[in-house]
């Protein structure tokens, strides 16, 4: 029994050292994840929370009136507030239109690069392309030179066509800034699509024929279900982005009425020279719900394709 | 040269409640070749790499020639690993993948090339050491992970299924040229397989493991002859052992309604057991086809050319119940034969603890 | 197992009938072309004298160098490349003024590169903490690094304002440099980590069992293997921060800001110059069009197959 004694109280002091180790261990994993957390968190979140206090006052830069609080007032006024509603509109068809469009699109083309044919590797890159084009020189190259009446190319063909040339930008702004999102955005789609579709299951759609799948029932039934995450990240990542676009409307539309969405009003009625910190941050605020909202979702899909990596 | 040692050593991954490997307890002498074999998720694996110094000892100890290494980083150790699929570094060459051991010990440059060339020689490898990894084929890579461990010269080899990712007859061919390596270098080997041919074929002994518990540590000749208990007699030998759960006839153990012969030592043992716990094994050889014995009906025949093994179905506790019997090559017997089955050969009674019942 | 090659007995989803095939990589042809127009465009413009570019679109014209050396305000088509490499010198931030394309190019040139180079000092640690010898809860800290992405840039773009001006920091280099860094890192934490995944655990193991020291391991075993992985992520954010423009108009607007930035500011003073806006739009975009070509397989791999994988 004696031995019994020792032994355990050896092992006790055993597994102190083994906590000790793996406490250790611990700080190993976790410091180098640090400097990037930190540095993410002072430079994203701790301003966040400025807007947030921002968005509950009454704040003019050009005015010597000191900052005041006044609670949600500056909430309640935005359904009475005219602009800001244009503005949210704006918002909400631009992103709608612009993700559900390049994903069609990206779909298609995906599907048309999914199959050997000559020049393959080329087309692939051509089509890769616009999603690398800065966005000001997008907008600018749109405008100018297709939308333009004189000199655009789409005008230029309508002519040929005994149509008149119309001033796309101006005339439909808000169509015109669309068609150069999914210009761009398009390749982004069917960059993902098509990893999706190269990365399926091969011997399942085989087994598929093998049991008198035609195509069109093999792609409904074992490719979309199959693709669905990848068109879910298209999605997402998609609506992250374009719910923010500023460049092509700066650039296509500038100070015009019609297309002018969220972040590009915010920005014109606070640092643009609106000055109107409070009110604007309000909207700040509204814009970042609508985030949240579509991040929630987002990140319920994200979580979904973790949850198979061990 | 180093014996190993492991102490009541577990491991408790965090977050499970039952230990991964429970107070394993092992003395592995010096130039043995131990085979640890068990079921995927037996603890085989946990416990090789407790070793390594790879999963940490939650409790207990192991020592490597006599040195608690319990608490010691892999690279404090001096032991060399083969893992499953080689885990070779893709972008270095052979001689580069072989020799990184002894350049990480700043072993100089001539005696390095000289260590590798030799290791290279002796495994064949002379005219492939300027290639990377990837142009190698599978049974070359194989080679390669163990050139990596023997140019090390460490105290112990520890291989974790380095033969499973090889096709079967390489498998084969691999397995006598290991045994032959590691009985010439003399190294003190654990090797982890779930192979039980493998574990027969190769170990000096076998450590069959269960649940993360040890349940029998022999030569291969004795784990054949004599299982401690039930999961052993099942898991090693193929075709497996008849294992059967006895019949009760006339107060002793039988298989279909026939008595079987027994020791008066076993059944005197058994006086005490209920008899539906007892359970009888026999191997396939050791039963015979003849004109005397438990009555059934061929259903299956299995020729390999040299041996048959027969299917028979029986009635046993009023359950259809197969017992598989060896017989010569190029049998007579044919499906839907009437046959008689008769003992011909030792039989394993385990009591109702599992454990074997010796005579 | 490479993301655009794939096993030769794979179908596509459309048929397989040989006509059919042949037409589609005929359509397939026509879209890519379609959609590659407007950039043909933008070069062919390039090309052009003013006067021919400021009328009815024509394909028949003479072409010239001469806009892409008024651009660079270098007298000679040969000496624009020597300009460009020049310009890669850092410069003292001049005040005010309008921008010239040596002063914007250069600034991109350094905000870019630093931002780039700050994301993978911050990055790579990090990602080799989650994929490679993951802490509890790893998939957490993940999501919050994906989460910050979802936070618009407007949520914050007033504070930071302030801030950067209360700091002295608008109109400057740095400023740009410290929130493209912020933007570009969670992207480069999530494909990173992807990447530092698909390194096999025994790699790492049997360079334990074999005396290698952490840095040994990430040096010799590690690298190589993710080095592909940690060049296109790079790349990534090169592209991301080269074409910024809204923190760059809203802090930058100035003497030290950035390609997106001069290029609205030449089209909002010279719109009428369409053949020298469209050169100087092709100098702006073809540093990071290259790179996207360049990077275009792994790029997305990290994207796509990092999350699903």
């Amino acid at each position: 029994m004696t031995s019994a004694t020792t032994s355990s109280a050896a092992a006790i002091s055993h597994e102190e050292e083994v906590r000790r180790l793996e406490r250790r261990e611990g700080w190993k994993r976790r410091l180098p994840i640090l400097p990037a957390l930190i540095f993410t968190i002072v430079v994203t979140q701790i301003p966040f929370l400025f807007t947030l206090f921002y968005s509950l006052t009454e704040w003019r830069l050009d005015k010597p009136d000191p900052r005041k609080f006044i609670g949600v007032d500056n909430y309640a006024s935005l359904p009475g507030d005219k602009f800001f509603r244009d503005a949210a509109w704006v918002s909400v068809q631009m992103t709608v239109m612009a993700v559900l469009f390049s994903l069609i699109v990206g779909t298609l083309l995906a599907i048309l690069l999914d199959r050997k044919f000559f020049g393959q590797g080329l087309i692939r890159t051509l089509l890769i392309t616009p999603f690398l084009v800065m966005p000001v020189v997008a907008g600018f190259m749109w405008k100018t030179q297709m939308f333009n009446a004189t000199f655009g190319v789409i005008n230029w063909v309508l002519n040929l066509f005994g149509f008149d040339s119309i001033e796309f930008a101006t005339r439909f702004p808000l169509a015109s800034v669309v068609v150069v999102l999914v210009w761009q955005w398009s390749p982004f789609m069917m960059l993902i699509v098509l990893a999706g579709l190269q990365g399926q299951d091969q011997s399942v759609l085989e087994a598929a024929r093998v049991d008198g799948a035609t195509t069109w029932g093999s792609f409904r039934q074992i490719t979309l279900p199959q693709l669905r995450p990848f068109l879910e990240l298209g999605t997402l990542l998609g609506a992250i982005y374009l719910i923010q676009v500023y460049d092509h409307i700066e650039v296509i539309v500038g100070g015009q009425p019609g297309a002018k969405n969220l972040p590009f009003y915010i920005a014109q009625r606070s640092i643009g020279g609106g000055n109107r910190f409070g009110l604007a941050s309000s909207y700040s605020i509204i814009v970042v719900i609508a985030s949240i909202i579509i991040a929630n979702i987002g990140l319920r899909v994200l979580s979904n394709l973790l949850e198979d990596d061990s | 040269m180093a014996e190993v040692r492991y102490e009541a050593a577990s491991r408790l991954y965090p977050g499970a409640e039952e230990p991964a490997v429970n107070k394993l307890n092992l003395d592995i002498a010096d130039g043995e070749l131990l085979v640890l074999v068990g079921p995927s998720g037996c603890g085989k694996s946990t416990a090789l790499r407790m070793l390594a110094g790879l999963e940490t000892v939650t409790s207990g100890s192991v020592h490597i020639n006599g040195v608690d290494v319990t608490l010691k980083p892999p690279q404090d150790r001096d032991i060399a690993m083969v893992f499953q699929n080689y885990a070779l570094y893709p972008s270095m060459t052979v001689a580069q993948n072989m020799g990184f051991a002894l350049k990480q010990a700043k072993v100089p440059k001539a005696e390095r090339e000289a260590q590798v060339r030799e290791a290279a020689r002796i495994l064949d490898l002379t005219e492939y050491l300027d290639r990377k990894p990837k142009n190698l084929s599978g049974g070359q890579r194989q080679r390669v992970a163990m050139g990596r461990a023997i140019v090390r010269k460490p105290q112990v080899f520890l291989m974790d299924e380095p033969l499973s990712n090889l096709d079967a007859k390489l498998r084969v061919q691999t397995r006598t040229e290991l045994v032959d390596l590691q009985a010439r270098l003399g190294v003190t080997t654990v090797y982890v397989t779930h192979d039980q041919v493998e574990a027969m074929t190769m170990g000096d002994r076998v450590a069959v493991l269960k649940f993360g518990e040890l349940q029998q540590v022999d030569a291969p000749r004795t784990l054949y002859s004599a299982p401690a208990n039930k999961f052993v007699a099942g898991f090693i030998g193929s075709p497996a052992m008849n294992l059967l759960d006895a019949e009760d006839v006339d107060g002793a153990p039988g298989i279909a309604g026939a008595a079987i012969p027994l020791e008066e030592s076993v059944l005197s043992q058994l006086k005490s057991q209920d008899l539906d716990q007892v359970a009888v094994g026999v191997r396939p050889e050791h039963l015979t086809l003849g004109t005397t014995g438990i009555e059934g009906e061929v259903t299956v025949v299995e020729e390999l050319g040299s041996e048959s093994f027969v299917h028979v179905t029986v009635s046993h506790r009023g359950e259809p119940t197969t017992l598989v019997v060896r017989d010569r090559g190029e049998t007579e017997t044919g499906r839907g034969d009437r046959v008689k089955v008769d003992f011909g050969g030792p039989i394993h009674v385990f009591g109702s603890d599992g454990l074997r019942v010796e005579a | 197992m490479a993301l655009f090659t794939r096993a030769p007995k794979a179908e596509p989803i459309l048929g397989q009938n040989r006509v059919v095939a042949a037409i589609l990589g005929l359509l397939t042809w026509i879209i890519g072309l379609l959609f590659f127009f407007p950039l043909f465009w933008l070069v062919l413009n390039g090309f052009k004298e003013e006067s021919v570019a400021n009328a009815s679109p024509t394909l028949v014209f003479d072409p010239t160098t001469d806009r892409f050396c008024d651009v660079t305000a270098t007298s000679k088509w040969v000496s624009w490349f020597t300009e460009l490499t020049n310009l890669c010198q850092p410069s003292e931030v001049t005040g005010g003024g309008l921008l010239t394309f040596s002063e914007a190019f250069s600034n991109s040139f350094w905000i870019v590169l630093i931002s780039t180079v700050l994301v993978m000092i911050l990055a790579v640690p990090a990602a080799y903490a989650l994929a490679i010898r993951p802490m509890r809860k790893w998939r957490d800290v993940l999501f919050f690094f994906i989460s910050t992405k979802f936070l618009p840039i407007v949520g914050i773009i007033m504070p930071v304002w302030i801030i950067a001006r209360d700091l002295n920091l608008l109109g400057t280099r740095t400023v740009l440099v410290i929130l493209y860094t912020a933007m570009n890192l969670p992207l480069a934490v999530w494909m990173l980590r992807s990447f530092f995944a698909e390194v096999p655990k025994e790699l790492i193991e049997a360079a334990q069992i074999d005396g290698c020291s952490l840095m040994g391991q990430l040096r010799q075993v590690i690298l190589p293997i993710v080095a592909p992985g940690l060049a296109a992520t790079a790349l990534l954010c090169v592209i991301f921060a080269w074409n910024e423009f809204f923190f760059a108009i809203q802090l930058n607007p100035t003497g030290a800001s950035t390609m997106p930035v001069w290029v609205n500011a030449q089209q909002n003073f010279q719109g009428q110059f369409l053949a020298e806006l469209s050169a100087a739009s092709v100098l702006a975009t073809f540093p990071v069009v290259i790179a996207g070509w360049v990077a275009q397989k792994r790029m997305i791999r990290g994207l796509a197959m990092g999350a699903i994988k």
